[in-house]
Protein backbone atom coordinates (compact mmCIF):
# COMPACT_ATOMS: atom_id res chain seq x y z
CA UNK A 1 0.00 0.00 0.00
CA UNK A 2 2.79 2.39 1.03
CA UNK A 3 4.91 1.39 -2.29
CA UNK A 4 1.74 2.79 -4.13
CA UNK A 5 1.43 5.90 -2.19
CA UNK A 6 5.14 6.33 -3.30
CA UNK A 7 4.27 5.69 -7.22
CA UNK A 8 1.17 8.32 -6.95
CA UNK A 9 3.88 10.74 -5.53
CA UNK A 10 6.42 9.86 -8.16
CA UNK A 11 3.80 9.95 -10.92
CA UNK A 12 3.49 13.45 -10.36
CA UNK A 13 7.01 14.92 -9.44
CA UNK A 14 9.26 12.89 -12.09
CA UNK A 15 9.62 15.06 -15.09
CA UNK A 16 10.30 17.76 -12.26
CA UNK A 17 12.83 16.15 -10.29
CA UNK A 18 14.67 14.89 -13.31
CA UNK A 19 15.00 18.22 -14.80
CA UNK A 20 15.88 19.67 -11.32
CA UNK A 21 18.63 17.51 -11.17
CA UNK A 22 19.63 17.81 -14.58
CA UNK A 23 19.83 21.70 -14.04
CA UNK A 24 21.79 20.95 -10.64
CA UNK A 25 24.57 18.95 -12.63
CA UNK A 26 24.68 21.22 -15.56
CA UNK A 27 24.87 24.23 -12.98
CA UNK A 28 28.02 22.38 -11.91
CA UNK A 29 29.43 21.40 -15.53
CA UNK A 30 29.20 25.26 -15.81
CA UNK A 31 31.36 26.23 -12.73
CA UNK A 32 34.16 23.80 -13.59
CA UNK A 33 34.38 24.80 -16.98
CA UNK A 34 34.87 28.06 -15.73
CA UNK A 35 37.13 27.14 -13.21
CA UNK A 36 39.26 25.01 -15.77
CA UNK A 37 39.31 27.85 -18.07
CA UNK A 38 40.97 30.00 -14.86
CA UNK A 39 43.56 27.71 -14.45
CA UNK A 40 44.44 27.19 -18.05
CA UNK A 41 45.18 30.69 -17.95
CA UNK A 42 46.77 31.71 -14.28
CA UNK A 43 48.56 29.76 -12.61
CA UNK A 44 47.44 27.30 -10.09
CA UNK A 45 49.09 28.63 -6.97
CA UNK A 46 47.96 32.76 -8.17
CA UNK A 47 44.91 31.20 -8.73
CA UNK A 48 44.80 29.57 -5.51
CA UNK A 49 46.12 32.74 -3.51
CA UNK A 50 43.56 34.81 -5.70
CA UNK A 51 41.03 32.50 -4.08
CA UNK A 52 42.23 32.55 -0.87
CA UNK A 53 42.68 36.95 -0.63
CA UNK A 54 38.79 36.72 -1.85
CA UNK A 55 37.88 34.71 1.52
CA UNK A 56 38.35 31.38 -0.32
CA UNK A 57 35.41 31.60 -2.70
CA UNK A 58 36.16 29.88 -5.74
CA UNK A 59 33.91 30.92 -9.10
CA UNK A 60 30.90 31.35 -8.55
CA UNK A 61 29.73 28.50 -6.84
CA UNK A 62 27.07 31.07 -5.99
CA UNK A 63 25.34 29.86 -8.93
CA UNK A 64 23.74 27.51 -6.73
CA UNK A 65 22.52 29.90 -4.42
CA UNK A 66 18.67 30.01 -5.86
CA UNK A 67 18.31 26.44 -7.62
CA UNK A 68 17.59 24.60 -4.43
CA UNK A 69 14.84 26.85 -3.61
CA UNK A 70 13.55 26.69 -7.15
CA UNK A 71 13.87 23.02 -7.07
CA UNK A 72 12.05 22.28 -4.24
CA UNK A 73 9.12 24.85 -4.70
CA UNK A 74 8.40 23.78 -8.34
CA UNK A 75 8.84 20.15 -6.50
CA UNK A 76 6.24 20.55 -3.99
CA UNK A 77 3.87 22.56 -6.23
CA UNK A 78 3.84 19.87 -8.49
CA UNK A 79 3.49 17.31 -5.72
CA UNK A 80 0.60 19.01 -3.74
CA UNK A 81 -1.29 21.40 -5.83
CA UNK A 82 -3.06 18.57 -7.84
CA UNK A 83 -4.14 16.84 -4.49
CA UNK A 84 -6.28 20.36 -3.84
CA UNK A 85 -7.63 20.82 -6.83
CA UNK A 86 -11.35 19.70 -7.35
CA UNK A 87 -10.43 18.99 -3.42
CA UNK A 88 -8.24 15.74 -4.40
CA UNK A 89 -6.75 15.35 -1.35
CA UNK A 90 -9.82 13.49 -0.17
CA UNK A 91 -9.10 10.85 -2.30
CA UNK A 92 -6.15 10.28 -0.31
CA UNK A 93 -7.79 10.68 2.97
CA UNK A 94 -10.39 8.12 2.23
CA UNK A 95 -7.78 5.46 1.23
CA UNK A 96 -7.60 2.60 4.15
CA UNK A 97 -4.63 3.82 5.85
CA UNK A 98 -3.94 6.66 8.67
CA UNK A 99 -4.42 10.07 6.97
CA UNK A 100 -1.74 11.84 8.93
CA UNK A 101 0.90 8.52 8.08
CA UNK A 102 -0.18 8.93 4.47
CA UNK A 103 0.94 12.41 4.70
CA UNK A 104 3.94 11.93 6.12
CA UNK A 105 5.06 9.38 3.65
CA UNK A 106 4.12 11.58 0.76
CA UNK A 107 6.41 14.54 2.51
CA UNK A 108 8.95 12.04 3.36
CA UNK A 109 9.26 11.20 -0.47
CA UNK A 110 9.26 14.45 -1.67
CA UNK A 111 12.05 15.19 1.16
CA UNK A 112 14.07 12.21 -0.18
CA UNK A 113 13.95 13.08 -3.87
CA UNK A 114 15.41 16.78 -3.32
CA UNK A 115 17.72 15.01 -0.71
CA UNK A 116 18.95 12.77 -3.35
CA UNK A 117 19.01 15.45 -5.90
CA UNK A 118 21.18 17.45 -3.89
CA UNK A 119 23.62 14.31 -2.80
CA UNK A 120 24.42 14.13 -6.44
CA UNK A 121 24.74 17.55 -6.81
CA UNK A 122 27.14 18.17 -3.97
CA UNK A 123 29.17 14.77 -4.81
CA UNK A 124 29.91 15.92 -8.53
CA UNK A 125 30.70 19.30 -7.15
CA UNK A 126 33.00 17.40 -4.21
CA UNK A 127 34.65 15.42 -6.71
CA UNK A 128 35.48 18.12 -9.31
CA UNK A 129 36.92 20.26 -6.53
CA UNK A 130 38.92 18.00 -5.33
CA UNK A 131 40.90 17.92 -8.67
CA UNK A 132 41.73 21.83 -8.32
CA UNK A 133 41.58 22.80 -4.61
CA UNK A 134 42.95 21.78 -1.74
CA UNK A 135 40.29 20.53 1.51
CA UNK A 136 40.40 23.93 3.20
CA UNK A 137 39.28 25.67 0.34
CA UNK A 138 36.52 22.82 -0.39
CA UNK A 139 34.82 22.50 3.01
CA UNK A 140 34.74 26.25 3.44
CA UNK A 141 32.63 26.09 -0.17
CA UNK A 142 30.50 23.25 1.40
CA UNK A 143 29.57 25.18 4.39
CA UNK A 144 28.63 28.12 2.24
CA UNK A 145 26.55 25.65 -0.07
CA UNK A 146 24.80 23.71 2.59
CA UNK A 147 22.26 26.35 3.70
CA UNK A 148 21.02 27.11 0.17
CA UNK A 149 20.07 23.02 -0.42
CA UNK A 150 18.75 23.38 3.54
CA UNK A 151 16.40 26.35 2.19
CA UNK A 152 15.57 23.67 -0.18
CA UNK A 153 14.13 21.46 2.49
CA UNK A 154 12.45 24.41 4.28
CA UNK A 155 10.56 25.91 1.04
CA UNK A 156 9.29 22.44 0.23
CA UNK A 157 8.08 22.31 4.02
CA UNK A 158 6.55 25.38 3.69
CA UNK A 159 5.12 24.95 0.71
CA UNK A 160 3.14 21.66 1.67
CA UNK A 161 1.59 23.96 4.47
CA UNK A 162 0.98 26.68 2.60
CA UNK A 163 -0.78 25.06 -0.32
CA UNK A 164 -2.77 21.98 1.77
CA UNK A 165 -4.17 24.95 4.26
CA UNK A 166 -7.61 25.22 3.38
CA UNK A 167 -8.33 29.02 4.44
CA UNK A 168 -6.81 31.79 2.39
CA UNK A 169 -6.11 34.09 5.34
CA UNK A 170 -3.98 30.86 6.81
CA UNK A 171 -1.81 30.67 3.41
CA UNK A 172 -1.37 34.45 3.89
CA UNK A 173 0.12 34.21 7.71
CA UNK A 174 2.36 31.13 6.64
CA UNK A 175 3.40 33.10 3.54
CA UNK A 176 4.82 36.09 5.83
CA UNK A 177 6.49 32.94 7.91
CA UNK A 178 7.43 31.82 5.01
CA UNK A 179 9.35 35.59 3.75
CA UNK A 180 10.34 35.76 7.42
CA UNK A 181 12.65 32.54 7.58
CA UNK A 182 13.70 31.56 4.13
CA UNK A 183 16.01 34.53 3.77
CA UNK A 184 17.89 33.74 6.11
CA UNK A 185 18.93 30.52 4.90
CA UNK A 186 19.78 32.64 1.88
CA UNK A 187 22.13 35.64 3.63
CA UNK A 188 25.37 36.34 1.00
CA UNK A 189 27.97 35.71 3.72
CA UNK A 190 31.83 35.23 3.50
CA UNK A 191 32.94 30.92 2.81
CA UNK A 192 32.28 28.85 6.58
CA UNK A 193 30.42 31.60 8.04
CA UNK A 194 27.40 29.81 7.85
CA UNK A 195 29.28 27.74 10.55
CA UNK A 196 27.79 28.23 13.86
CA UNK A 197 24.42 28.59 12.58
CA UNK A 198 23.89 25.23 10.46
CA UNK A 199 22.49 23.50 13.32
CA UNK A 200 20.08 25.80 14.49
CA UNK A 201 18.66 25.61 10.65
CA UNK A 202 18.69 22.25 10.47
CA UNK A 203 16.78 21.95 13.51
CA UNK A 204 14.44 24.36 12.15
CA UNK A 205 13.94 22.65 9.29
CA UNK A 206 13.51 19.61 10.66
CA UNK A 207 10.37 20.96 12.92
CA UNK A 208 8.58 22.42 9.35
CA UNK A 209 8.65 18.77 8.13
CA UNK A 210 5.65 18.20 10.05
CA UNK A 211 3.98 21.32 9.45
CA UNK A 212 1.66 20.08 6.68
CA UNK A 213 -0.18 17.62 9.15
CA UNK A 214 -1.60 20.71 10.73
CA UNK A 215 -2.87 21.93 7.32
CA UNK A 216 -4.27 18.33 6.44
CA UNK A 217 -6.17 18.29 10.21
CA UNK A 218 -7.33 21.20 9.37
CA UNK A 219 -8.57 20.16 5.63
CA UNK A 220 -10.33 16.83 7.77
CA UNK A 221 -12.42 19.26 10.28
CA UNK A 222 -13.84 20.86 7.08
CA UNK A 223 -12.34 24.14 7.74
CA UNK A 224 -12.94 26.62 4.97
CA UNK B 1 -28.90 -3.82 10.62
CA UNK B 2 -28.05 -0.42 9.75
CA UNK B 3 -24.81 0.64 7.31
CA UNK B 4 -25.08 4.27 8.49
CA UNK B 5 -26.55 5.49 11.61
CA UNK B 6 -26.68 9.41 12.31
CA UNK B 7 -27.82 11.08 15.32
CA UNK B 8 -28.71 14.54 16.27
CA UNK B 9 -27.16 15.88 13.64
CA UNK B 10 -26.82 19.99 14.16
CA UNK B 11 -24.55 22.04 12.03
CA UNK B 12 -23.89 25.67 11.07
CA UNK B 13 -21.83 27.92 8.94
CA UNK B 14 -20.91 30.36 10.90
CA UNK B 15 -24.16 31.36 11.66
CA UNK B 16 -26.24 29.89 8.88
CA UNK B 17 -28.03 26.65 10.31
CA UNK B 18 -27.67 23.79 8.05
CA UNK B 19 -29.37 21.62 9.91
CA UNK B 20 -30.44 21.00 13.69
CA UNK B 21 -31.29 16.84 15.21
CA UNK B 22 -31.08 15.69 12.01
CA UNK B 23 -31.47 11.59 12.38
CA UNK B 24 -31.65 8.87 9.65
CA UNK B 25 -30.44 5.74 9.59
CA UNK B 26 -29.32 3.44 6.07
CA UNK B 27 -30.33 -0.27 6.30
CA UNK B 28 -27.63 -2.69 4.70
CA UNK B 29 -28.25 -3.69 1.42
CA UNK B 30 -30.70 -0.43 0.64
CA UNK B 31 -30.31 2.20 -1.95
CA UNK B 32 -31.16 5.82 -0.07
CA UNK B 33 -31.02 8.93 -2.09
CA UNK B 34 -30.98 12.32 -0.06
CA UNK B 35 -32.96 14.72 -2.18
CA UNK B 36 -33.33 18.09 -1.68
CA UNK B 37 -32.36 21.86 -3.19
CA UNK B 38 -29.27 24.11 -3.63
CA UNK B 39 -28.10 24.63 0.16
CA UNK B 40 -29.98 22.20 2.07
CA UNK B 41 -26.86 20.35 3.32
CA UNK B 42 -26.82 17.12 0.93
CA UNK B 43 -22.87 17.77 0.53
CA UNK B 44 -22.54 19.06 4.02
CA UNK B 45 -23.86 15.50 4.89
CA UNK B 46 -21.56 13.60 2.45
CA UNK B 47 -18.83 15.26 3.99
CA UNK B 48 -19.52 14.63 7.74
CA UNK B 49 -20.22 10.91 6.39
CA UNK B 50 -16.32 11.02 4.67
CA UNK B 51 -14.66 12.83 8.07
CA UNK B 52 -14.34 15.42 6.18
CA UNK B 53 -16.48 17.91 8.48
CA UNK B 54 -16.93 17.96 11.83
CA UNK B 55 -20.51 18.50 13.03
CA UNK B 56 -21.09 21.25 15.75
CA UNK B 57 -23.36 18.72 17.45
CA UNK B 58 -24.01 14.96 16.97
CA UNK B 59 -22.48 11.91 15.22
CA UNK B 60 -22.74 9.46 12.36
CA UNK B 61 -21.60 6.04 12.10
CA UNK B 62 -20.58 3.75 9.33
CA UNK B 63 -20.71 0.17 10.41
CA UNK B 64 -20.31 1.03 14.30
CA UNK B 65 -17.46 3.53 14.28
CA UNK B 66 -18.16 6.85 14.30
CA UNK B 67 -16.80 8.45 10.46
CA UNK B 68 -14.71 11.10 12.27
CA UNK B 69 -12.41 8.36 13.51
CA UNK B 70 -12.60 5.56 10.58
CA UNK B 71 -10.64 2.86 11.13
CA UNK B 72 -8.64 1.68 7.59
CA UNK B 73 -10.29 -1.43 7.45
CA UNK B 74 -13.65 0.25 7.89
CA UNK B 75 -12.99 2.73 5.13
CA UNK B 76 -12.00 -0.54 2.75
CA UNK B 77 -15.42 -1.57 3.08
CA UNK B 78 -16.60 2.53 1.61
CA UNK B 79 -16.58 3.33 -1.73
CA UNK B 80 -16.73 7.14 -2.04
CA UNK B 81 -17.32 8.98 -5.36
CA UNK B 82 -16.86 12.54 -4.58
CA UNK B 83 -19.05 15.52 -6.47
CA UNK B 84 -17.94 15.88 -10.32
CA UNK B 85 -16.62 12.53 -10.23
CA UNK B 86 -12.97 13.63 -9.06
CA UNK B 87 -10.19 11.35 -9.65
CA UNK B 88 -6.30 11.67 -9.61
CA UNK B 89 -6.68 13.06 -13.20
CA UNK B 90 -2.39 13.04 -13.35
CA UNK B 91 -2.87 9.29 -14.01
CA UNK B 92 -3.74 7.59 -16.85
CA UNK B 93 -6.70 4.79 -16.36
CA UNK B 94 -4.01 1.85 -16.50
CA UNK B 95 -2.02 3.53 -13.71
CA UNK B 96 -4.85 4.54 -11.62
CA UNK B 97 -6.28 1.24 -11.78
CA UNK B 98 -2.61 -0.57 -10.67
CA UNK B 99 -2.45 2.45 -7.95
CA UNK B 100 -6.27 1.74 -5.82
CA UNK B 101 -5.71 -2.29 -6.45
CA UNK B 102 -3.02 -2.30 -3.85
CA UNK B 103 -5.22 -0.77 -1.15
CA UNK B 104 -8.17 -3.27 -1.24
CA UNK B 105 -7.93 -6.94 -0.46
CA UNK B 106 -10.95 -7.77 -2.50
CA UNK B 107 -10.24 -5.62 -5.59
CA UNK B 108 -11.42 -7.09 -9.14
CA UNK B 109 -10.52 -5.49 -11.94
CA UNK B 110 -12.96 -7.00 -14.29
CA UNK B 111 -15.80 -4.38 -13.81
CA UNK B 112 -13.56 -1.92 -14.61
CA UNK B 113 -11.46 -2.92 -17.63
CA UNK B 114 -15.76 -3.98 -18.76
CA UNK B 115 -16.82 -0.31 -17.86
CA UNK B 116 -13.76 1.40 -20.07
CA UNK B 117 -14.14 -1.17 -22.79
CA UNK B 118 -17.37 0.63 -23.32
CA UNK B 119 -15.65 3.88 -24.37
CA UNK B 120 -13.42 4.86 -27.08
CA UNK B 121 -10.14 5.25 -24.84
CA UNK B 122 -7.12 3.46 -24.46
CA UNK B 123 -4.99 2.34 -21.68
CA UNK B 124 -2.46 5.11 -21.53
CA UNK B 125 -5.03 7.57 -22.27
CA UNK B 126 -4.68 10.09 -18.98
CA UNK B 127 -7.78 11.25 -17.18
CA UNK B 128 -7.68 14.85 -17.40
CA UNK B 129 -7.76 14.58 -21.29
CA UNK B 130 -11.32 12.98 -21.16
CA UNK B 131 -14.83 13.97 -21.18
CA UNK B 132 -16.81 14.08 -18.20
CA UNK B 133 -18.54 11.13 -18.92
CA UNK B 134 -15.60 9.01 -19.06
CA UNK B 135 -14.30 10.42 -16.31
CA UNK B 136 -17.27 9.10 -14.71
CA UNK B 137 -17.33 5.89 -15.89
CA UNK B 138 -13.50 5.61 -14.16
CA UNK B 139 -15.01 6.80 -11.34
CA UNK B 140 -17.81 3.93 -11.29
CA UNK B 141 -15.22 1.26 -12.54
CA UNK B 142 -12.56 2.07 -9.85
CA UNK B 143 -15.82 2.22 -7.02
CA UNK B 144 -16.99 -1.24 -8.56
CA UNK B 145 -13.30 -3.12 -8.62
CA UNK B 146 -12.80 -2.05 -5.15
CA UNK B 147 -16.07 -4.16 -4.53
CA UNK B 148 -17.08 -2.05 -1.21
CA UNK B 149 -20.00 -3.24 0.61
CA UNK B 150 -21.40 0.33 1.34
CA UNK B 151 -21.12 2.86 -1.85
CA UNK B 152 -21.24 7.07 -1.18
CA UNK B 153 -22.12 9.16 -3.97
CA UNK B 154 -22.00 12.87 -4.11
CA UNK B 155 -24.15 13.86 -7.06
CA UNK B 156 -23.18 11.16 -9.40
CA UNK B 157 -25.25 12.89 -12.40
CA UNK B 158 -23.33 16.17 -12.54
CA UNK B 159 -22.17 16.74 -15.80
CA UNK B 160 -23.24 13.58 -17.31
CA UNK B 161 -25.43 13.59 -20.78
CA UNK B 162 -28.33 11.56 -20.58
CA UNK B 163 -26.74 8.29 -22.10
CA UNK B 164 -23.98 8.37 -19.40
CA UNK B 165 -26.59 8.89 -16.80
CA UNK B 166 -28.94 5.84 -17.76
CA UNK B 167 -25.55 3.74 -18.25
CA UNK B 168 -24.07 4.53 -14.80
CA UNK B 169 -27.27 4.04 -12.56
CA UNK B 170 -28.32 0.80 -15.00
CA UNK B 171 -25.33 -0.62 -13.69
CA UNK B 172 -25.27 0.29 -10.43
CA UNK B 173 -28.12 -0.38 -9.77
CA UNK B 174 -27.74 -3.94 -11.12
CA UNK B 175 -24.45 -4.42 -9.35
CA UNK B 176 -26.38 -3.60 -5.79
CA UNK B 177 -28.94 -5.86 -6.22
CA UNK B 178 -26.90 -8.84 -7.31
CA UNK B 179 -24.05 -8.39 -4.64
CA UNK B 180 -26.47 -7.11 -1.72
CA UNK B 181 -24.73 -3.52 -1.27
CA UNK B 182 -25.58 -0.50 0.69
CA UNK B 183 -26.04 2.89 -1.53
CA UNK B 184 -26.13 6.50 0.24
CA UNK B 185 -26.53 8.96 -2.96
CA UNK B 186 -27.33 12.20 -3.58
CA UNK B 187 -28.08 13.57 -7.11
CA UNK B 188 -29.71 17.16 -8.09
CA UNK B 189 -31.59 14.96 -11.05
CA UNK B 190 -34.67 13.30 -9.07
CA UNK B 191 -35.68 11.38 -12.63
CA UNK B 192 -31.63 9.65 -11.99
CA UNK B 193 -32.86 8.87 -8.40
CA UNK B 194 -35.95 7.04 -9.69
CA UNK B 195 -34.71 4.54 -11.24
CA UNK B 196 -31.94 3.94 -8.79
CA UNK B 197 -33.59 4.22 -4.94
CA UNK B 198 -35.74 2.40 -3.06
CA UNK B 199 -35.62 4.98 0.18
CA UNK B 200 -35.47 8.36 0.02
CA UNK B 201 -34.63 11.44 2.18
CA UNK B 202 -35.95 14.72 1.46
CA UNK B 203 -34.15 18.04 3.07
CA UNK B 204 -35.65 21.10 3.07
CA UNK B 205 -34.15 24.11 4.90
CA UNK B 206 -33.95 23.17 8.51
CA UNK B 207 -35.91 20.49 8.57
CA UNK B 208 -36.54 16.85 6.92
CA UNK B 209 -39.14 16.90 4.84
CA UNK B 210 -40.04 13.25 4.17
CA UNK B 211 -37.57 9.74 5.16
CA UNK B 212 -39.42 6.60 3.89
CA UNK B 213 -39.56 4.28 1.00
CA UNK B 214 -39.97 5.73 -2.18
CA UNK B 215 -42.57 3.21 -3.16
CA UNK B 216 -45.25 3.97 -0.43
CA UNK B 217 -44.27 7.61 -0.44
CA UNK B 218 -45.12 7.72 -4.39
CA UNK B 219 -48.60 6.01 -3.13
CA UNK B 220 -49.66 7.80 -0.71
CA UNK B 221 -48.57 11.52 -1.75
CA UNK B 222 -50.50 13.17 -4.17
CA UNK B 223 -51.63 15.78 -6.15
CA UNK B 224 -54.54 17.41 -7.11
CA UNK B 225 -56.12 19.82 -10.09
CA UNK B 226 -59.15 21.80 -9.76
CA UNK B 227 -59.66 25.07 -10.79
CA UNK B 228 -61.93 27.07 -8.26
CA UNK B 229 -65.27 29.28 -9.11
CA UNK B 230 -63.91 31.99 -6.79
CA UNK B 231 -60.28 32.54 -7.33
CA UNK B 232 -59.83 34.80 -4.25
CA UNK B 233 -60.21 31.35 -1.73
CA UNK B 234 -57.34 30.22 -0.62
CA UNK B 235 -56.93 26.46 1.25
CA UNK B 236 -53.43 26.69 1.20
CA UNK B 237 -53.38 27.16 5.30
CA UNK B 238 -55.22 23.85 5.83
CA UNK B 239 -53.94 21.56 7.63
CA UNK B 240 -54.21 18.21 4.94
CA UNK B 241 -52.25 20.68 2.48
CA UNK B 242 -48.53 19.54 1.93
CA UNK B 243 -47.92 22.50 -0.26
CA UNK B 244 -49.98 24.05 -3.20
CA UNK B 245 -49.34 26.26 -6.37
CA UNK B 246 -51.84 28.35 -7.67
CA UNK B 247 -51.92 30.62 -10.93
CA UNK B 248 -55.20 32.65 -11.20
CA UNK B 249 -58.38 29.73 -10.11
CA UNK B 250 -55.85 27.13 -11.15
CA UNK B 251 -54.86 25.23 -8.30
CA UNK B 252 -52.60 22.17 -7.51
CA UNK B 253 -52.75 20.53 -4.51
CA UNK B 254 -50.27 18.47 -2.81
CA UNK B 255 -51.30 16.17 -0.12
CA UNK B 256 -51.20 12.61 1.75
CA UNK B 257 -55.09 12.56 2.50
CA UNK B 258 -57.63 10.67 -0.27
CA UNK B 259 -59.42 12.00 -2.94
CA UNK B 260 -62.19 11.35 -0.78
CA UNK B 261 -61.13 13.52 1.88
CA UNK B 262 -60.29 16.18 -0.26
CA UNK B 263 -63.77 16.19 -1.92
CA UNK B 264 -65.55 15.90 1.22
CA UNK B 265 -63.50 19.12 2.40
CA UNK B 266 -64.56 21.34 -0.64
CA UNK B 267 -68.15 20.03 -0.28
CA UNK B 268 -68.24 20.54 3.21
CA UNK B 269 -67.05 24.32 2.57
CA UNK B 270 -69.13 25.16 -0.04
CA UNK B 271 -65.97 25.53 -2.47
CA UNK B 272 -67.60 25.43 -5.62
CA UNK B 273 -64.68 24.36 -8.18
CA UNK B 274 -64.54 22.07 -11.42
CA UNK B 275 -62.37 19.78 -13.55
CA UNK B 276 -61.00 18.36 -9.80
CA UNK B 277 -58.45 15.53 -11.21
CA UNK B 278 -55.70 13.17 -9.21
CA UNK B 279 -52.24 14.33 -11.18
CA UNK B 280 -49.76 11.37 -12.22
CA UNK B 281 -46.60 12.23 -10.71
CA UNK B 282 -42.85 11.03 -11.42
CA UNK B 283 -40.51 11.68 -8.22
CA UNK B 284 -39.43 14.99 -9.61
CA UNK B 285 -42.89 15.70 -9.65
CA UNK B 286 -43.74 14.79 -6.10
CA UNK B 287 -40.77 16.08 -5.11
CA UNK B 288 -41.15 19.75 -6.42
CA UNK B 289 -44.79 19.57 -4.90
CA UNK B 290 -43.03 18.85 -1.96
CA UNK B 291 -40.57 21.08 -1.62
CA UNK B 292 -42.33 24.05 -3.85
CA UNK B 293 -41.15 25.38 -7.42
CA UNK B 294 -38.78 28.38 -5.24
Amino acid sequence: MWKSILYKEWLKIRWFAIIYAALGVLVVGNIFLKVQHDFEFSQAANYWYSILFQGNRFYEYSLFKFLPLVGALVIAMAQYFPETVNKRIKLTFHLPLNENKALLVMMFFGAFCLLAIAAVIMLLFTLLSLAYFPAEIIQSALISVVPWFLCGFVVYFLTALIVLEPVWKYRFLYLLVAATFVPIYLQTAAAGAYSPALPLLIVFGVLLSVALLFSGYRFRKGEM
Amino acid sequence: MNAIECKNLTHYYDKKLVYENLNFSVKEGSILGLLGKNGTGKTTTINILNGFLQPQNGECLIYGENTQKLSPQNKARIGFLIEGHVQYAFMNIHQIEKFYSKFYPKWDNEPYWELLSKLQVSPKQKISTMSCGQRSQVALGLILAQDPDLLILDDFSMGLDPGYRRLFIDYLREYAKEKNKTIFTTSHIIQDMERLIDDLLIMDFNRVLAQRDVKSFMQEFKQFYLELENPTIDISNEDFVVNSEKVSNKLELYTYESEDTILNFLKNNGIAHKNFRQVEMGLEDAFIGLTGKY
